[in-house]
């Protein structure tokens, strides 16, 4: 499979042509670090003496997605926001391991300084406005992004994702039509795993294709292989294209497959055997590796010693954060407010 | 009101390019209440927008906005309205700060039509301030006088927290003298609208502006009681020490809104200040409050379920032991 052609015809990733392949191990290698951080993190969530606290859900599966968005982001003028399923995302677009898994430890060395927690990994250094618990609440937020940065002219755009479950919510349809009626560069993606919580697409929606429900707010729209990390950077990086170019929104449905529950506590009983054997010959994972290889991009060696040492990151990272410190008491006070009262402008 | 609202709205657009208005009718139809008139064609569309009606949509759209550095003034049609959007505003501007470790700041003014607006059924008559003011991240502002609207709402633009401005269609044809000359009020000071030595009545907007004044003149005129008449002007953060001294000074009180008196507004004025009082009170601190019903469409009934002047004159003298 001629991977390396195929990508140099995007005008999108034109950064990667010169690639003797290290951009795409690179991409490789987070798909890897974020799958090892969410397996880690479901060992240390369900061991005795649980460390982890709150609610947590994992991204294992359809890590695809949010490295070849962070292959088209620019950090100095894009923003991206997030539902609660944030860990992949936030990884992706640079938060360090450690600054991760010690925000769900509740550590002062966390992201949000161990006041978000696992659904709320926010990084402002980079664009990143964090994950959000209330499902469909980000919606109105990711156009507004996109609002301000058309209201600044900074080229901007935002990625705001959604699980397939949000769609249902009314924020879908009041963020979706003020973003075409604005032309605001947003481009809505839906991480479409098949399941809201434990009720299946045939179950929460009355049409089974999701893009098709942009159809009434005159966007663009179309599935895209969320498996697939270079579909997903040639679909998404059109979309960015518009954006822009002050063309306005456009909605995505990238179909994938959550390999692990909708959180912790999920056994995942509305699902067959035969369908996780099924969805795991399409791992985004197998699928890159495998591209990868047979591009000559790399070997199986360096397969292995990647997987070694994305495994070594994510336990140093674990064992750092389980070694920092909790926040001080008097910091619950703290962040609330940026101003002081009484407040007297100047 | 309407013009002093217009104006605050207006110097400070002009001030920050940053700064603008957003919500239903406010451009092309000059404001539901007319606050925006002009503003559009002095502006132009970039910085006045008309909405669709989607209250979350546009609210949210206000605090994406904000986090990205701009100024966004939020207009709803009716408090009331945010029922429907109350997760953007509580969830959302409230929280994102705290949430993200201070990382994100949230400058958005909120601002509309508050409290019973006369013959306007249960739906649309909802005194919201119990319930924004409640909420921890968020700034809430109740103006009683057009002087007093257009200094808090530049402050509220200026202030980097989200602020809940609680206007009340039935003031903006208030008139009163307002500075040409620009002036800035502080956000969390309360203003003591009448010095007084026998008794501390406490309230804020609306029902200031609608009785409490006028049951002030009674007691003062007829009654001889020397009031001391606290205008709370935000309601958080609350002005605790400025009510606590006229407390020490009086030795009584009554609080004084048009909410439901459970969990209502002055509920959490009493719990804020009833410790540090008790030493000095003279008798039990009152709270003069609407009847515990939905708000009736007739306009007897409606009026008879809201604080009048008798009620608070008779608190008052209660209070007095007169």
């Amino acid at each position: 499979m001629a991977v390396a052609n195929e990508i140099e015809k995007r005008p999108s990733v034109k950064k990667s042509q010169a690639s003797d392949g290290s951009v795409e191990r690179d991409r490789l290698r987070m798909m890897m670090l974020i799958r090892r951080f969410e397996e880690k993190t479901f060992q240390e969530y369900t061991k005795p003496g649980q460390k982890i606290g709150g609610f947590c859900h994992l991204y294992s599966g359809q890590e695809a997605i949010a490295v070849g968005t962070a292959a088209l982001f620019d950090k100095n003028r894009d923003a991206l926001i997030n539902g609660y399923r944030c860990h992949g995302h936030s990884l992706a677009l640079g938060m360090t391991p450690r600054a991760a898994i010690a925000e769900m430890y509740g550590k002062v060395t966390g992201c949000s300084k161990g006041k978000g927690g696992s659904m709320h990994l926010f990084d402002a250094s980079v664009g990143n406005h964090g994950g959000h618990g209330i499902v469909g609440g980000q919606l109105p937020l990711g156009l507004g992004f996109a609002f301000a940065q058309s209201y600044k002219k900074t080229g901007g755009v935002t990625f705001c994702f959604m699980g397939d479950g949000a769609i249902n919510q009314g924020t879908f349809n009041e963020a979706l039509n003020l973003a075409s009626l604005y032309k605001s560069p947003v481009i809505y993606v839906v991480e479409n795993n098949g399941v809201a919580m434990g009720t299946q697409i045939e179950r929460h929606s009355a049409e089974k294709d999701l893009s098709k429900r942009a159809c009434g707010f005159n966007m663009p729209h179309r599935n895209v292989d969320g498996n697939d990390v270079d579909t997903v950077i040639k679909e998404f990086g059109e979309a960015v294209e518009r954006g822009r170019a002050g063309e306005g929104p456009t909605f995505l449905s990238a179909n994938t497959y959550r390999f692990r529950g909708h959180s912790m506590s999920d056994a995942m009983k509305y699902r067959s055997k035969e369908e996780a054997e099924k969805a795991k010959l399409r791992d985004p994972i197998s699928i890159y590796s495998t591209r990868l290889r047979d591009a000559n991009f790399i070997t199986d060696e360096q397969l292995e010693s990647l997987q070694e040492s994305v495994s070594n990151e994510v336990t140093e990272a674990f064992a750092q954060a389980d070694a920092d410190p909790h926040p001080p008491l008097e910091d619950r006070f703290n962040d609330a407010l940026a101003e002081t009262y009484p407040y007297q402008p100047e | 009101m309407r013009e002093a609202l217009r104006a605050a709205m207006t110097e400070e657009m002009e001030r920050d390019e940053n700064v603008f208005l957003m919500g239903e009718e406010v451009a092309e139809y000059n404001g539901a209440y007319k606050v925006s008139e002009g503003m559009l064609k002095k502006f132009g569309p970039k910085r006045v927008w008309d909405t669709p009606i989607s209250e979350a949509g546009f609210a949210g759209l206000g605090v994406g906005a904000a986090t990205m550095g701009l100024r966004p003034i939020i207009e709803f049609m009716s408090w009331s309205f945010t029922w429907v959007c109350i997760d953007q505003i509580i969830n959302n501007a409230a929280n994102v700060r705290y949430m993200s470790g201070g990382q994100y700041k949230v400058p958005i003014v909120f601002r509309g039509g508050n409290g019973i607006a006369h013959q306007l059924g249960a739906t649309h008559s909802h005194r919201m301030e119990s319930v924004y003011a409640r909420i921890p991240g968020l700034i809430t502002v109740a103006p009683s006088t057009p002087y007093d609207a257009k200094g808090l709402l530049k402050s509220a633009i200026r202030c980097d927290d989200p602020v809940i401005f609680l206007e009340s269609e039935k003031m903006l044809n208030d008139t009163a003298e307002v500075p040409e000359e620009e002036y800035l009020l502080p956000l969390g000071v309360a203003n003591v609208e009448r010095k007084g030595e026998d008794i501390t009545i406490v309230s804020y907007g609306r029902p200031l502006q609608r009785v409490v004044r006028e049951a002030v003149r009674h007691l003062v005129e007829d009654h001889g009681i020397d009031v001391e008449l606290i205008d709370l002007r935000t309601l958080r953060p609350l002005d605790t020490n400025t009510i606590l001294e006229s407390i020490k000074k009086t030795n009584r009180c009554v609080i004084v809104d048009e909410d439901w008196g459970y969990c209502g507004m002055g509920a959490g004025i009493l719990y804020k200040i009833q410790k540090a009082a008790f030493d000095y009170l003279d008798a039990p601190i009152d709270y003069v409050h609407s009847d515990e019903i939905p708000v009736p469409f007739n306009h007897y009934l409606e009026e008879a379920m809201m604080p009048s002047v008798d009620r608070i004159v008779s608190a008052v003298k209660e209070a007095c032991y007169r």
